[in-house]
């Protein structure tokens, strides 16, 4: 409850009263309902000697001058009181405030306190102890009443935010007019007008009150558009400026209105004229007038400027961008307040959200508050709803002045309007809210939403769980004749667990991998590569049994599977090789004293993986003699100490560069387990599965890394730790992030990989494989470079389709020589047939159909087409600048640079042509004619490229293929006017034929 | 103010090197927001990091209903936060409402911005005769009285779709800061923002600006980013984000931090 005036009065000396008079004047002429702080410093500034003028001056620094600082100091109690809502007046004087009876009994007590009185005090106190009026004993100086005042949050507040800023804006020597700029500066500027109309009523404080204003934007349009002679804009000028001169009070502001026809002026010179009358008036008016006027775009104001470059000198002009568009407004309570708060810095005056709206808002929501508090603070909630007139809370007085303020305005006033009452209502509860939250604070600290903020921070900077991330982790077991035999070459190098790991799993080879006879067992030694404290006597070549290195066991190197993930549990292709399709690309030209080294004992892995590899002979050469080099430590000079390794895989065929290092990890480490794979290509494989990519269908780690918020430094930090021995192959390495990036190059240099937090990991063991197709730094992907009828690029955007077979009848003389072809996929084959049957049709639909699957529908794809300075977030923008000198630096620290030839697959693809013609002619008949289209072609080769078991492929032609192809042929009763297509059908193959991703059975229509 | 605002506000300088950068959390987050993007700064960056006044982790007392009645007062939070760090240029990274306070921030400060990159920013959110913001005014009156209604509820609903992808962390994330607000502010700054009309002014922005949007925003329609660019007044590009949401930085850091690294000023 407020105290009356009277009783506040009892309490202060006379100077303090005298003072508080004046506050309690202040507050009855704005028609407050109460008496606060803030009308105690707005009374005590208006003194012209005041004792708190004289602390302030002595306080504040001479930064800026006094004056000015009053000024502004003024202007925010003006501003702040303007924000106080006026009730209806009333005959009474406005009582005290609990805040500033607050700050009076604290004078109260400070004075009591104080040594110069404290004795006077206690005798008094003791007198008439059962005086019960003894609070108003203690006559409160003005001094100490000051100082309490000061100490009202209500006034802090002011003192210490908004007179800084303020001050700042009006010491501002220039561009001191704003120019109000944006949608919505029409509407705010209005505003503006009506309230410094309006002033007086307690919409405008007082020392706005003052600012007189005049119009003058009729006559400016009407000057420009020649409506107006020049003597008669001389003459309105001189009124503005005779006004000026008398007017009393703060000053004159200028309403120049709109400025758009100044920017669309005919021609410049009577805008010039304008201006230099407005310059003019500005100069003679010594500070004491203001223009403003305003602009509805941005637009304007570059036209404006690009006419009138000095436009903003000569008129000072401030550019204010507006950017607050005015609510339903509904009369001058909605903009009262906050217009004029901003007016006062020019810094933006905007029509405030109706405080009804947001005093609405305030749901008795008690969200921070634990459990205890909250059902004290809804207990009191509920007392308050159901007598809202009377309570009295113990507000705290931590509270932002604003509402406070109002809310004590509103005690006195809730009989006024019954639409205010809800309002009133709303604030209580929020105060309430606000008290047991502090209480809450204080005493429950488990539950204030500060600590749980902090506990949200604290958990910002812990490492998150490790979640399953599931890093492809390329296992061997299916098939590995290796994985076998390792058990028997038990090394002591190894850790124990992993080797149980590895031998609790079934290590049977897939029945299909006995068919094909390629079963021979080869031993292979465990530890070809010796690390550094890491000797491994046991595993000395000698105790391999090494079968004679004859070219035909070169398929019984297990490679195991590359591409299956654990994950989708499907069956892994059990792979034996790769020479039935071995490339015609074969080098003679090996030197002898290479081939002479395969006598070691260690070389045979190594001559297995080349005669795989053929056509990557070099590149096998290189590494081999890399990863020896450096054991002998001949060209570790920079770093001799240093166990890891480091190469960079360059160039193009990405599939022999995954196979070469898995087979690294194979023949480093013996165990396939070793090996680890992982894509930092920023591409979206999201997309790329969705359209069906015979590479994701293998599983990519991409997806699993992005879209898990683990950073992937740390990803791969927690691989190194969790195997110390490993190949670790990092693909699209020239993406890798940030973070990957610079720990990568730090690991190159120190022999330490970092973590995101800091924390290294010895890398001591790992042989790091970094894969990028790029060849040198800088340039692009070599595969685009190769002009082929079969790209790289091309087959790696196979996917994953469901075949079918169609008969078309042509004409004889149409059938080709040849009678196995690829044709163009883009179903030009139509247009051969002058009898185009109905499938034709749907076919090439169904065509156009997935060509277009590729495109994002979410994305405005005219606007991205057209837009050049659109960056794409995949490769090519990784490639920054930042990155390739990155590159490059990474690069000039790995231990070699290894080069990859690219895969021929135009003929590989003539091959296998070469192969179903052979085979169709023997199980079918001379007279067939096979037409491939080419996306089908695609999805073979990469089928083939990717294939682990030689006779994959041959297998797939024999029993699928083939027998397809007799059952159309059957159907359509043998005639040679047919010609048989092989096409893609619509959707994804469901089930694929064992070790190749190819569909399992074909549609034969 | 200046020390005690950086104390209010939250403020923290991490990092080390001569560059600084800014991150600036949007509406319903708070600085923690970019706890998996600041990693990927920090080694060559000082990093500030601050909450807006109306973000949960800050003393809701602060929140002066009377001041933060447009994004002005934001933006004075901002330039003295910067001010008071001695901070002469920096790149300035804001998500959504925190892109629009970058903008008016460097329209009043040219001198101080490098570069602004802005995630998820729209000069306007409602609808209007030649612009498409996303929503109608109507839409938005039946928003705020959910909010009213059940803030709890409305923030379990809203999360989900603000956050977009399927990324339980991050919509768990997002609804812990936005339930930290208190549901009169969300409100407050709910309608403040959406009240908010940038058109008119982006083309005083005389600073470069990257935009950064993803492809499906429930709040932001990607030709919004569009818009932008061609009426920001500095060069401008846009690095489309192929994940979807309104917030990439909680529900793809990776990604996000990899374009943001693109989009730094070389």
């Amino acid at each position: 409850m407020p105290t009356p005036v009277s009783v506040a009065r009892q309490c202060l000396a006379e100077e303090a009263a005298a003072t508080l008079d004046d506050a309690v004047a202040v507050a009855k002429r704005r028609s407050h309902a109460q008496t606060t702080s803030l009308h105690a410093i707005s009374a005590l500034l208006a003194l012209p000697s005041s004792s708190l003028r004289e602390a302030c001056a002595r306080a504040r620094s001479s930064a800026c001058p006094t004056r000015l600082q009053f000024r502004a100091l003024e202007l925010c109690v003006g501003v702040a009181l303007d924000k106080v809502s006026a009730c209806k007046s009333s005959d009474e004087d406005p009582p005290v405030s609990n805040s500033l009876m607050a700050a009076i009994k604290r004078s109260q007590a400070n004075q009591r306190r104080h040594p110069d009185t404290f004795h006077l005090y206690q005798q008094q106190l003791n007198s008439n102890s059962s005086n019960q009026t003894s609070v108003a004993v203690v006559k409160v100086e003005l001094r100490h009443f000051i100082v309490s005042i000061l100490d009202d949050p209500i006034s802090t507040e002011i003192v210490d935010e908004s007179s800084q800023r303020v001050g700042e804006i009006l010491v501002k020597g220039n561009k001191r007019n704003p120019l109000m700029i944006g949608v919505c500066a029409k509407d705010a500027l209005r505003n503006f007008i009506e309230g410094l109309k309006k002033g007086g009523t307690g919409y405008v404080p007082k020392e706005i009150d003052g600012l007189n204003l005049i119009s003058v934007d009729l006559e400016l349009s009407k000057f420009i558009n020649k409506d107006l002679s020049e003597e008669m804009l001389e003459l309105k000028f001189k009124e503005v400026a005779d006004m000026s001169e008398n007017c009393q009070g703060t000053g004159m502001i200028v309403n120049c209105g709109d400025l758009k026809p100044f920017v669309d002026a005919e021609s410049v010179n009577p805008v010039n004229v304008l201006i230099s009358g407005l310059k003019r008036l500005l100069s003679s008016s010594n500070g004491k007038l203001w223009l403003i006027g305003f602009l509805a775009g941005d637009d304007d104001y570059k036209k404006l400027l690009e006419r009138f470059p000095r436009i903003d000198i000569d008129l000072d002009l401030h550019m204010l961008p507006i950017t607050s568009s005015k609510p339903s407004a509904s009369g001058g309570k909605v903009f009262k307040s906050s217009l004029m708060g901003s007016f006062v810095p020019f810094g933006g005056f905007f029509p405030m959200p109706s405080e009804q709206e947001t005093r609405g808002s305030h749901a008795t929501q008690s969200s921070s508050l634990c459990h205890l508090c909250n059902e004290k603070y809804e207990q009191e909630v509920s007392v308050l709803k159901g007598t809202p007139v009377d309570a009295d809370y113990h507000l705290t007085n931590r509270s932002s002045w604003l509402p406070m303020a109002e809310f004590e305005t509103s005690k006195r006033s809730d009989t006024v309007e019954a639409q205010d009452d809800k309002t009133i209502l709303d604030y209580r509860v929020m105060a309430l809210r606000r008290k047991w939250n502090d209480i809450c604070q204080q005493l429950h600290r488990t539950c204030t939403s500060q600590d749980t903020f902090s506990e949200a921070k604290l958990r910002t900077f812990s490492i998150p769980p490790s979640h399953n991330v599931p890093i492809r982790n390329d296992s061997f077991q299916a098939g590995s004749v290796l994985g076998r035999t390792r058990l028997t070459n038990l090394s002591p190098g190894f850790p124990s667990e992993l080797l149980n790991h590895s031998s609790s799993k079934p290590k049977l080879s897939n029945p299909h991998a006995l068919e094909s006879g390629a079963n021979v067992l080869v031993e292979l030694p465990v530890q070809s590569l010796e690390m550094d404290d890491h000797p491994n006597p046991s595993c000395s070549p000698q105790q391999s049994a090494i079968p004679s290195p004859d070219v035909s066991l070169s398929t019984d190197l297990g490679l195991g599977t590359l591409y299956t993930s654990k994950r989708e549990g499907r069956s892994k292709p059990n792979l034996q090789g790769h020479s039935f399709y071995k490339l015609p690309m074969t080098h003679e030209n090996i030197p002898s004293q290479e081939k002479q080294t395969y006598a070691k004992g260690l070389e045979y892995p190594w001559k297995i993986l080349s005669e795989m590899f053929c056509w990557q002979f070099e590149a096998i050469q290189t590494i081999r003699r890399t990863l020896f080099c450096c054991r002998d430590g001949d060209s570790r000079h920079q770093c001799p100490k240093k166990g890891n390794h480091w190469l960079s895989f360059l160039g193009p065929d990405k599939v022999a560069k995954r196979k070469i290092a898995a087979s690294l990890a194979e023949i480093v480490f013996g165990v396939s387990e070793h090996f680890l794979s992982l894509d930092l290509s920023s591409q979206d494989v999201t997309n790329l599965c969705n359209t069906g990519s015979i590479f994701c269908s293998h599983g990519s780690i991409y997806h699993d890394m992005k879209s898990e918020r683990k950073m992937i430094v740390d990803c791969l930090a927690d691989e190194l730790r969790k195997r110390p021995f490993s190949v670790i192959l990092l693909e699209n390495i020239e993406q890798a992030d940030f973070l990957v990036q610079s720990s990568l190059l730090q690991a190159v240099k120190t022999g330490k990989f970092k973590d995101s937090h800091g924390r290294d990991i010895s890398i001591n063991k790992v042989i790091f494989v970094m894969s990028s197709g790029v060849l040198k730094v800088g340039e692009n992907l070599v595969f685009s470079e190769v002009v082929s009828e079969f790209s790289e690029e091309k087959i790696l955007g196979a996917r994953n389709l469901q075949m079918q077979i169609l008969v078309e009848s042509v004409h004889e003389n149409t059938i080709s020589a040849t009678s196995v072809l690829v044709t163009p996929c883009n179903g030009m084959y139509k247009r051969k047939y002058t009898n185009p049957e109905s499938t034709n049709s749907v076919t090439s639909k169904r065509l156009r159909n997935f060509s277009r699957s590729n495109i994002d529908l979410n994305l405005p794809v005219e606007d991205m087409e057209e837009d050049i300075d659109i960056c794409r977030s995949d490769g090519e923008s990784g490639n920054s600048e930042n990155s390739e000198l990155w590159l490059e630096e990474l690069f000039i620290h790995v231990d070699e640079n290894v080069v990859f030839r690219p895969f021929d697959f135009d003929s590989l693809a003539k091959k296998i042509l070469k192969d179903i013609d052979v085979g169709l002619r023997r199980t079918v008949g001379t007279k067939i004619v096979l037409e491939i289209d080419q996306e089908v072609m695609v999805q073979i080769l990469a089928a083939a490229w990717l294939m682990e078991r030689e006779t994959a492929l041959a297998d797939w032609i024999e029993q699928v293929l083939f027998p397809s192809i007799k059952k159309a042929q059957q159907r359509y009763n043998g005639t040679s006017n047919f010609v048989f297509k092989l096409v893609a059908y619509e959707g994804l193959v469901e089930e694929q034929a064992p070790g190749v991703c190819l569909p399992a059975t074909i549609i034969v229509k | 103010m200046g020390h005690s605002l950086l104390e209010a506000l939250n403020v923290r300088v991490v990092g080390s090197g001569e560059k600084i950068l800014v991150l600036a959390h949007g509406f319903g987050t708070d600085q923690s927001a970019w706890q998996r993007i600041l990693p990927f700064f920090v080694r060559d960056h000082r990093v500030v990091l601050y909450d807006l006044v109306c973000a949960g982790s800050v003393n809701p007392d602060y929140f002066d209903f009377g001041r933060y009645t447009t994004l002005d007062a934001y933006v004075d939070d901002l330039l003295n936060i910067l001010d008071a760090l001695g901070v002469q240029r920096c790149t300035y990274v804001g998500h959504s409402v925190s892109a629009m306070i970058g903008i008016l921030a460097a329209i009043r400060r040219p001198e101080l911005f490098i570069k602004l990159i802005l995630i998820g920013a729209s000069p306007r959110f409602l609808n209007d005769k030649d612009y498409h913001g996303g929503f109608e005014q109507g839409e938005i009156e039946k928003v705020f009285s959910a909010m009213e209604a059940n803030y709890e509820a409305w923030v379990n609903g809203f999360a989900p779709l603000a956050v977009g992808a399927d990324v339980p962390v991050a919509v768990r994330e997002f609804s812990r800061t936005l339930f930290n607000m208190r549901p009169d502010i969300t409100l407050f700054v709910s309608r403040v923002v959406f009240n908010s009309d940038f058109r008119g002014v982006l083309g005083l922005v005389k600073v470069p600006c990257s935009i950064i949007q993803t492809a499906k925003d429930m709040s932001v329609p990607s030709t919004v980013a569009y818009y932008m660019k061609n009426h920001l007044g500095g060069r401008t590009t846009v690095h489309p984000l192929n994940i979807e949401g309104h917030l990439p930085h909680l529900s793809a850091p990776n990604l996000l931090a990899q374009v943001l690294r693109q989009a730094l000023p070389k």
